[in-house]
């Protein structure tokens, strides 16, 4: 017996169909933007990244006045196109600087090479600092003969170089893109922030779970604390700008680098205040896993009530807590809003902390904002970032089933 | 004996009352940050802004123009046309979000085999934990070019992809991964009797999915409604990506740049003073009473919906 | 008396557990059958699978016939709809649907097409009225069903079975979970449904069985006992499992 093809089927079959299409969505979605950022980003990706400035900056230096030429074999091979003098342990070849005119740039350096640190003899920039690979040389002068030119050529440059035994100055321009400030920026930031709201956050979830009395005064406490997470992150930031910042100017006035307006500290703090309802519920969760007669051993053996928190039942929350510090730590790699108003958005490379900087997500933030939007590096530190929210997700996975009974999803 | 019980009593009190003080402090940072922001927010309404006069308050609650004359020269500040975009924005996307949201999660919860589930249910979890910062550059490296190349085969007019259909969409996908999470907790705690009263009765799956499980599972859905609009409501940097910081006028249409109170808040943090500075405070405690407003507004009507379905 | 179900050889296994062992047993029509025995003895297990709700419990296994009328219910090419549009169940806890009452009992018939207003509202009314509900609650329809009381509820839930105009009704303990005024009124119901519609009902009480049933049958550890008329089956039980079970030396 045929069934006859009802209305019932057809609504079935559409509602089915509308399931399936919406729930692709979501993976769609992830797979655009993992692909977005890996086609933009990835070509940049690599570990100078992490140490080079951002600003790209022009320097007369020299080299230390001790130091002299001697006998640097290269420690790697070499391409064919890299003109390397062993005298000096300086290897070049020829390239375009960003303007795409033809420029030396620095191939490899000799870990003893006499230019492996440079004596800075501009006006501004940092005393030293070190030659590194990428950066161009657009000459170098001598005080035994005539100067090198970039534009003769790389061949030519190690020729005369190879000939002289006494450098004056040479011409260097850094090499930028590299987000070495916004990363120090970033660990700045969770060290200090952590710094303000452990204490802070682990000290108010022991008094809510072991000391308070399950009385209205304690779920005010509670519900105060809880309305915290409603709370947009920008708001927290005007929070910043308007206590935490003047705070730290008038705290910092009489040290030797005072803060004038946005800095990291104040950044800190109020990144402090937007973590802690998270970390006292997560704290809590891990609170209420000690079982009670943990505590009641205790205490029954003599302890004292402060004994018996922090001998006892902290020790065996430890695994809570360090999933709400990497809670902490995730949220704090990804926060932006805040930031950009109690730090500020300006990139920095010298990185105070009385004075303003980016973390990394800032660091994007400051560049799309700019004219012409960078995104392909944005892209890069997009997928950094990711790298390292996914990471902590994965460990603070771990450490709940392993510990907590599974209680906590990824929160961040 | 006696004074070392003693000794520890009292150090039982400090600890307690040190660790009470942390409690205390916590609590107190939403007291603080009300005040500081009501107590800036007012100030452009009762003071003289460094000779630049008090700013109209009604004209800064209904204005459409957000600036009326030179910057840091004038005091005719209206955000009233920002109110309705940040509104329009938000609702457009809840619209996009709850169905995709509440279908992925009754996918997900019930007609998934075990491990596609499993591995939705992670990607789902991903998408929550990515920041927003990052959504603002996806939206702004592509969601842009997609919404121009839109406009361009609708013959319509679009500022390089700058819009309101650009901001719902990225807001849309931002808050998806956090309302499906709730909906599918609500929709799997749905009593199992239901269903099986259901199928006794001859319904199919289907139907038992749609009439009986979602409408059980209306609650916990509808909070997640919350949540997701509020989050919208409150998105700043992403939104500043791909928004196009319209300075004036109401707009619905899709293609036209638009702007939040916060994408308008964040826009030229880099170099403000006087006036234009504390300004920002006063669009956010606009901002917080919406968001107060939305709130009580959405739980009212659960409540009152609710009642009728227990 | 004609035989609404004939059940041959049934078998069904939960995974490696053999739940029911070789049943055979033949339900008649009109009249009130109970399925007693200890717990866990198959006899909840048995119930479903005349209307194929084991069909949603994994790694279920079933062998043997049941036939309904001259339907083999687990033929491949049955509709299971059509069989649970014809075999209504009741369950043991009372699980209305959070809608108002008139949607409830709405539902079942909605599912299959669409009703003009005076058509469902006189099939509600009837409905209600067969479970002996209408009188209480005919005044406020659109109310939750959820405001009822636990027998209300359960009539509800009857009424709602109802509604699909079924042949069969098979009810899991439907009393169990109800004070002793509201299994009262049920029991009264079941006696005069069962004019109209078959009835199988599980209980754990014989009392319950004995007050209100034609036929019963005893199930151990899933093999069928004994069956039989019900006044000899508990003044004269053949096997002497079923005696023991009877004077409650066990159970």
């Amino acid at each position: 017996m045929r069934k006859p093809f009802s209305l019932r089927l057809w609504i079935d079959g559409l509602l089915q169909s509308l399931t399936y299409l919406f729930s692709s969505v979501s993976f769609l979605t992830l797979g655009a933007i993992l692909v977005f950022l890996f086609n933009q980003g990835w070509s940049l990706m690599n570990v100078d990244l992490l140490t080079y400035d951002y600003e790209s900056n022009v320097y007369l230096a020299t080299i230390e006045r001790y130091e002299e030429p001697g006998n640097f074999p290269a420690m790697q091979s070499l391409e064919d196109n890299v003109y390397y003098s062993q005298k000096w342990g300086l290897g070049i070849e020829e390239g375009v600087d960003l303007l795409g005119q033809p420029s030396i740039i620095i191939a490899y350096i000799h870990p003893d090479s006499p230019f492996e640190t440079l004596v800075n003899k501009s006006a501004v920039g940092p005393e030293q600092f070190p030659l590194l690979k990428e950066y161009l040389i657009s000459k170098i002068s001598y005080n035994d003969r005539a100067t090198s030119l970039a534009r003769r050529g790389a061949e030519r440059m190690i020729q005369e170089l190879d000939s002289s035994n006494s450098i004056f100055e040479l011409e260097v321009t850094t090499k930028g893109g590299g987000i070495r400030g916004s990363l120090i920026t970033t660990l700045w930031l969770i060290g200090l922030t952590l710094l303000f709201a452990l204490p802070i956050g682990i000290g108010a979830a022991l008094y809510l779970n072991e000391y308070a009395k399950k009385d209205q005064a304690t779920r005010i406490i509670r519900s105060f604390i809880e309305i915290l997470t409603g709370v947009p992150s920008i708001i927290f930031g005007l929070l910043g700008l308007a206590v935490f910042v003047p705070l730290v100017v008038s705290l910092t006035a009489n040290t030797n680098s005072p803060a004038t307006g946005g800095n990291l500290i104040s950044g800190a703090m109020t990144l402090a205040v937007i973590l802690l309802p998270v970390i006292i519920r997560t704290t809590e969760e891990s609170l209420r896993v000690v079982p009670n007669d943990y505590r009641y051993a205790s205490l029954a053996l003599g302890a004292s009530q402060t004994q018996t928190t922090f001998k006892v039942v902290v020790p065996n929350a430890l695994p809570g807590i360090l999933a709400s510090t990497l809670l902490a730590i995730g949220r704090i790699v990804g926060e932006s809003a805040a930031l950009i108003f109690a730090v500020g958005s300006i990139i920095r490379d010298e990185v105070t902390l009385t004075d303003k900087s980016t973390s990394l997500a800032v660091h994007i933030y400051s560049m799309m904002t700019d004219e012409p939007a960078n995104i392909a590096l944005s892209s890069t530190i997009a997928i950094i970032i990711l790298g390292i929210v996914l990471i902590l997700n994965l460990l603070i996975k771990f450490i709940s089933y392993r510990f907590l009974k599974g209680r906590l999803g990824a929160q961040v | 004996m006696k004074s070392k019980n003693t000794l520890k009593k009292v150090v039982d009190k400090i600890v307690e009352n040190i660790l009470f003080g942390t409690a205390i402090l916590s609590a107190s940072f939403i007291v603080l940050i009300v005040i500081v922001i009501f107590e800036r927010g007012i100030t452009p309404f009762i003071s003289d802004n460094d000779g630049l006069g008090q700013v109209n308050l009604l004209r800064f609650l209904t204005g459409i123009v957000y600036l009326d004359g030179p910057t840091f020269l004038s005091n005719a500040y209206g955000i009233g046309y920002l109110i309705i975009s940040t509104l329009y924005n938000a609702f457009l996307a809840l619209l996009i979000a709850a169905p995709i949201a509440t279908l992925t999660a009754l996918f997900i919860a019930k007609i998934a085999p075990r491990w596609l589930g499993n591995l939705l249910r992670t990607i789902i979890e991903i998408l929550a934990a990515i920041p927003s910062i990052v959504y603002g550059l996806f939206g702004a490296g592509f969601i842009l070019n997609v919404v121009y190349n839109l406009s361009v085969s609708f013959g319509v007019q679009s500022a390089a992809g700058f819009s309101v259909l650009s901001t719902v969409i990225v807001l849309a996908i931002m808050i998806i991964p956090t309302m499906t999470v709730i909906a599918e907790v609500a929709i799997r705690s749905v009593d199992k009797s239901l269903i099986q009263g259901s199928l006794a009765l001859g319904a199919t799956q289907t139907q038992t999915q749609f009439k009986v499980v979602l409408a059980a599972a209306k609650s916990g859905i509808f909070t997640a409604a919350i949540l997701g609009v509020g989050r919208a409501l409150g998105e700043a940097t992403a939104v500043a990506l791909v928004a196009g910081s319209r300075r004036s006028g109401i707009t619905f249409n899709l293609f036209d740049t638009t702007a939040t109170l916060t994408s308008t808040m964040l826009l030229g943090m880099k170099e403000t003073v006087g006036l234009d500075y504390t300004i920002r405070f006063s669009i956010g405690l606009v901002l917080m009473v919406i968001i107060l407003l939305t709130n009580l507004t959405l739980n009212f009507i659960k409540r009152k919906v609710g009642r009728m379905y227990a | 008396m004609e035989k609404t179900f004939v059940v041959k050889g049934l078998n069904l296994y939960y995974g490696k557990n053999h739940a029911l062992k070789n049943i055979d047993l033949s339900i008649d029509s009109h009249s009130v059958t109970a399925l007693i025995g200890p717990s866990g003895c198959g006899k909840s297990t048995f119930l479903r699978t005349l209307n194929r709700m084991n069909d949603l419990i994994p790694d279920v296994t079933i062998r043997g016939q049941v036939l309904f009328g001259s339907l083999d219910v687990y033929d491949k090419k049955t509709d299971v709809i059509d069989v649970r549009k014809r075999v209504g169940m009741v369950f043991q806890k009372p699980n209305p649907f959070p809608m108002s009452i008139y949607d409830n009992i709405a539902y079942g018939p909605r599912c299959q097409r669409h009703y003009e207003k005076k058509e469902m509202d006189a099939l509600v009314k009837k409905a209600l009225e067969d479970a002996a509900l209408w009188e209480e609650v005919k005044d406020r329809l659109n109310k939750s069903a959820l405001e009822l009381s636990g027998g209300q509820q359960q009539r509800l839930c009857i009424a709602r079975a109802l509604a699909m105009n079924p042949e069969v009704l098979l009810m899991d303990e439907p009393t169990s979970a109800l004070d002793p005024i509201a299994t009262a009124k049920i029991e009264e119901l079941i006696v005069q449904l069962k004019q109209h519609y078959t009835i199988v009902i599980v209980t754990h009480s014989m009392q319950q069985a004995a007050r209100i049933s034609d036929q019963t049958a005893f199930f151990l550890l899933g093999d069928l006992i004994e069956v039989g008329d019900t006044k000899s089956f508990f003044s004269t039980p053949k096997d002497p499992r079923s005696e023991s079970y009877i004077t409650g030396r066990f159970g």
